[in-house]
């Protein structure tokens, strides 16, 4: 279960609304591996969803607990399978950068509590209250099981351009 | 702009101003686009009753800045715009990266003369890099509210607390309000 090459825009599969998964089975568990390992190898990363390394199914994997936004307060690791947002609540903006668009960073305003339901790594469901930098690494690889990157979702082009750096 | 790999490019500064009307936009670039000019970058505004154009643009070697400026002058001409155009050197066509944290800060309070000179002149002398800047007069024509926004990198050593601590004196003989906030980019 190696780390993944990043797919990276204008890639089609960035683009594509993902499957939803029928069950956990080998090939569901390898393609978690390969999202945990993707994840812990990209510099500073806390969040990688199944169509970034190109396969279109309903699988995220997020874990904010090492980031200097997210230590205080998150899930540790958490392996979404055919992720829901059942209540979502406030909203704040937040300067992102994502692994799939390089050297770019844009100001999206996102939810900053939600509530979100999911299969995990064993096929048990789980219902999990998020809020913070947390809530929005959740809603950022949510949007790419659904096609959607943040460029779709930022009002202005003016920021951005700034070094990825200092994740952690 | 990801990356710098363009030897074989000549990159100009084309800046742009006219009264605003529908159709600056489609002109210049139909220009820039019947010449063979590639838009690197570009910021483009309506600043009062004018919209402002500054863009970067490429072509390849060989190509003379003449050929630009003749086709603005043109332009001038028929449309009454104004064009500049200057040669960019190598080390101009990439962006500075700063190294620190980035911050957003907003300036606002009754108009007096020197807010803008006196903030960011705070902010020169401590090798503050503004990477984006706007300013627009609100409030009405007795009491008019100047509002500052800025963009700026903070040079390694400088926290964004420090930067707050820099203008705090600023307040007071401003008699404006001044906040700081980190606007460091988060990855996904």
């Amino acid at each position: 279960m190696p780390a993944q090459k990043i797919l990276v825009y204008p890639h089609l599969l960035l683009k594509t609304l993902c499957r939803p998964v029928g069950g956990i089975d080998g090939e569901i568990a390898g393609l978690i591996g390969d999202l945990i390992d993707t994840m812990r190898e990209g510099p500073g990363s806390v969040g990688v969803a199944a169509p970034q390394i190109g396969v279109t199914l309903r699988v995220c994997v997020v874990d904010v607990s090492a980031s200097r936004q997210g230590k205080e307060n998150n899930h540790g690791l958490l392996v979404m399978v055919n992720p829901e947002i059942a209540a979502r609540e406030g909203a704040a903006v937040m300067r992102e950068g994502c692994m799939s668009i390089p050297d770019y960073t844009g100001d999206v305003e996102r939810a900053t509590g939600i509530t979100v339901r999911f299969l995990d790594g064993d096929g048990m469901p789980r219902e999990v209250r998020a809020s913070g930098f947390e809530a929005v690494a959740i809603q950022h690889e949510m949007d790419h099981l659904d096609g959607v990157l943040f460029l779709d979702r930022i009002a202005s082009l003016k920021t951005g351009l700034f070094r990825r750096k200092n994740y952690r | 702009m990801s990356e710098c790999r363009k030897e074989n490019l000549a990159h100009f500064a084309v800046t742009i101003i006219s009264k605003d009307r529908p159709g600056i936009v489609a002109d210049v670039t139909e220009v820039l686009f019947r010449l063979g000019c590639n838009i690197e970058d570009s910021s483009c505004t309506m600043l009062g009753g004018d919209f402002a154009m500054i863009l970067v643009v490429s072509h390849e070697k060989p190509f003379a800045k003449a050929l630009l400026a003749d086709e603005f002058k043109g332009l001038h001409e028929r449309t009454g715009l104004a064009a500049y155009v200057r040669t960019l050197a190598e080390d101009e066509i990439c962006p500075v990266k700063g190294e620190g944290e980035l911050c957003l800060i907003s300036v606002y309070g009754s108009d007096r003369p020197g807010i803008v000179y006196r903030v960011t002149r705070a902010l020169a002398d401590r090798g503050v890099n503004i990477t984006d800047l706007n300013t627009r007069l609100i409030g009405t024509k007795e009491e008019p509210v100047y509002v500052l926004m800025l963009e700026a990198a903070l040079p390694e050593g400088i926290t964004v607390e420090d930067a707050e601590g820099l203008l705090e004196k600023l307040k007071k003989e401003l008699n404006v309000e001044i906040g700081v906030r980190a606007i460091t980019p988060v990855a996904l």
